[in-house]
């Protein structure tokens, strides 16, 4: 498992140029250029903020479009890191047949890709913040903690999704759509208060009530995004009950993904 | 020891495609678990390859297409994995397959340059102090901040061969790369290679089908025959097996196909054959010996002015010799019907080998082409050469002596 950082210090290198060619050449013919990496959260945050008009999202006095915006940061990072990083290793199948280095590179750049878009992202969270009056404070300090989370989920998913998809291209297909339901199942539209308040307090599904929001809270990007509004927005202590089931879930799997990851490896020059 | 180490390795690929779901359903349960997969039939790609590469060596590897060559490259690269043996490479290994394989043609040449370097593991403080020199080598200064996919095929390629071969590593691993660019850029690509082999000792393994290009350049050659070794020796041996290998190929395609000829329909050739100076018809003739080539011709219509001409050549085509009948047989008019020409040859200067023969008539005043075709007979030269002739394909009369100089004199070791 080690190997992982051994690799990521000693191919850093690699990793800097492919993650830098990605980059250019996504945006190199674009007239907007990297600003298409924040368009994406910045018109899902419009949309979202279009929605809450009409429905009426209890939001805890914060305005809706902040805590929308430093919910997306993290899911929108987190969804264009696994689907990067599911096709990573198929899409570069030239350079699988003709070069070897280990191939966890490829999740690792798609990831590293992302990590650049997600600085862009915070720097328009942070023209927000001023805009609505909202400083940060100390609390501030969890939030690369939480990008580091966020990273290991991604490659967790990454490892295992990826080795499949060179056997499997289905996986490439179903990423996606698995990753547009995820969403509604982690607190990106609504705050994660709703669901305790439902869940916890109301007891809205009866005797199952409890374990539904423990079912819920596995999902790790439950503790991620709700970690991101509570150290950025909110200015409280995360709330690490709400971490803890998740962050056991991947931190079990994700050696296990590795080790598919790199069984399946030896492999990818003759399958892919 | 050894640096690079082969032994029993074997590569089996698995052949065609599942047919059923239930089947697919069923393997993917057994691949998830990592078990092996017996219902589809079996390639073997490698079969049982066994060799020991020293430092230094430079080793060429040649064989039919689907010999395994290319195969045997990735496992030595890394990039494949036996299915059973074992590969030991000891030190860093530069694979060339395909040069310009990481090369991305919306990047520009200086880009792709830093790009490609970082895919061979060549650090960023290396590529910029010999980034001039890349650039020199491949003779794209103009276009250098040009994206590649405004460049044109051989220009891709130099850039690729420029900045692989700047890579630092133990061994190096070519597949194919020499056939890169125009002649000019091949002989630079070719020095570059020698001067990595000769001058700074590393070890390289070559794929080509070049075999003259192998012959050169290597010191010792492995021939591959599917997925076996089948030679594994001095350049020399090895080549010519590999010629007659090919021979043996190229006749049985012949046989089946009709040989290709350019004939006006004019003339038949019904028969090509040699006879030795004893009058015998024979397939293999003596070096230096004394032989006749006769041909066999059957004409449909009245011919005027024929000339004959018949040349050597190797089984790859490179013509050895040309001889024609001209000022030496005036035939003024060929009436119809059989005829027999013949042509002496004295002292056939050709090493030993396995040759090949082309011929040709033209006929009247244009001297328009009534019968061409190549690689029509294939002969064997057999026998003895001197100890002074190693390689080549003639054998020059030629003696060495020393100029007694009253001045200066020489030492000689071999006479006292």
């Amino acid at each position: 498992m080690h190997n992982i950082f051994i690799n990521l210090y000693k191919y850093r290198e690699l990793i800097a140029a492919l993650t830098w060619k990605n980059i250019v050449i996504r945006y190199k013919q674009a007239y907007l250029g990297i600003l298409w990496a924040v368009l994406k959260p910045i018109m899902l945050m419009l949309v979202f903020t279009l929605v809450k008009s009409f429905v009426g999202i209890e939001t805890g006095g914060l305005p809706y479009p902040l805590i929308t915006f430093a919910a997306l940061i993290p899911w929108v990072f987190f969804q264009e890191s696994v689907s990067e990083g599911v096709n990573s290793v198929t899409s570069n199948a030239s350079l699988i047949k003709k070069i070897y280095f280990p191939r966890e590179v490829f999740p690792l750049t798609a990831m590293v890709t992302k990590l650049v878009e997600l600085l862009i992202s915070f720097a328009i969270l942070a023209g927000m913040m001023i805009y609505y009056q909202v400083m940060p404070t100390v609390q501030a300090v969890w939030i690369p903690a939480f990008v580091l989370y966020t990273m290991i989920v991604a490659l967790t998913i990454s490892f295992f999704g990826a080795a499949m998809n060179v056997y499997y291209r289905d996986i490439g297909q179903a990423i996606p759509i698995a990753l547009s339901l995820l969403m509604y199942g982690s607190p990106v539209i609504y705050p994660l208060s709703l669901v305790q308040k439902k869940l916890v307090i109301e007891q809205a599904a009866g005797a199952w009530s409890n374990d539904l929001y423990f079912l819920y809270t596995l999902n790790p990007l439950v503790g991620i995004i709700d970690g991101f509004q509570s150290a950025l927005i909110r200015a409280t202590q995360p709330d690490f009950d709400v971490i803890y089931p998740g962050l056991i879930l991947i931190l079990t799997i994700l050696p296990f993904s590795y080790w598919f990851f790199k069984r399946a490896e030896n492999w990818f020059a003759d399958v892919i | 020891m050894a640096i690079i180490e082969v032994n029993h390795l074997t590569k089996e690929y698995q052949l065609g495609h599942l047919t059923s779901l239930k089947e697919t359903a069923l393997n993917t349960l057994r691949r998830l678990a990592f078990q092996p997969v017996h219902e589809r039939e079996l390639f073997k790609a490698l079969d049982d390859v066994n060799f020991h590469i020293d430092e230094g060596e430079v080793v060429g590897i040649i064989g039919h297409n689907g010999a395994g060559k290319s195969t045997l490259l990735k496992h030595l690269a890394n990039i494949s994995k036996p299915t059973k043996g074992e590969v030991i490479v000891r030190g860093s290994v530069a694979p060339l397959i395909e040069v310009g394989a990481g090369v991305n043609p919306e990047l520009t040449g200086r880009e792709n340059i830093y790009l490609n370097g970082a895919i061979l593991g060549i650090p960023k403080k290396i590529i910029q102090r010999k980034l001039d020199e890349i650039i020199d080598f491949s003779e794209l200064e103009q276009f250098i901040d040009t994206p590649v996919k405004r460049y044109s095929s051989g220009m891709t390629v130099k850039l690729g061969f420029s900045i692989a071969t700047t890579m630092d590593a133990d061994v190096l691993i070519v597949d194919e790369v020499l056939a890169v660019g125009d002649l000019a850029f091949q002989r630079k690509c070719f020095d570059r290679m020698e001067e990595l082999i000769k001058r700074q000792g590393k070890t390289v393994l070559l794929v080509s089908h070049n075999i003259r290009q192998i012959q050169r350049i290597c010191n010792r050659v492995i021939l591959l025959d599917h997925g076996k070794v089948n030679m594994d020796d001095d350049p020399q041996m090895v080549c010519n097996a590999y010629y007659e290998q090919s021979d043996k190929k190229i006749n049985a395609n012949a046989s089946k196909s009709q040989t290709v000829f350019e004939g006006s329909g004019e003339l038949e050739l019904i028969e090509i054959y040699f006879k030795n100076h004893d009058g015998q018809k024979v397939d293999s003739i003596s070096y230096s010996g004394d032989c006749s080539l006769h041909f066999k011709i059957h004409s449909l219509r009245e011919l005027e002015d024929v000339t004959f001409g018949f040349g050597f050549h190797t089984t790859d085509f490179l013509y050895l010799t040309t001889h024609n009948s001209e000022e030496q047989l005036n035939i003024n008019l060929l009436p119809i019907g059989n005829h027999e020409i013949c042509c002496d040859i004295k002292n056939l200067p050709l090493l030993p080998g396995i040759y090949s023969l082309r011929f040709g008539i033209t006929a009247g005043q244009t001297a328009r082409t009534v019968l061409y075709g190549e690689n029509l007979k294939h002969f064997q030269i057999v026998g003895d050469i001197p100890i002074t002739i190693r390689e080549g394909f003639f054998a020059l009369d030629a003696m060495w002596t020393q100029q007694t100089s009253k001045q200066a004199p020489v030492t000689s070791t071999s006479k006292a």
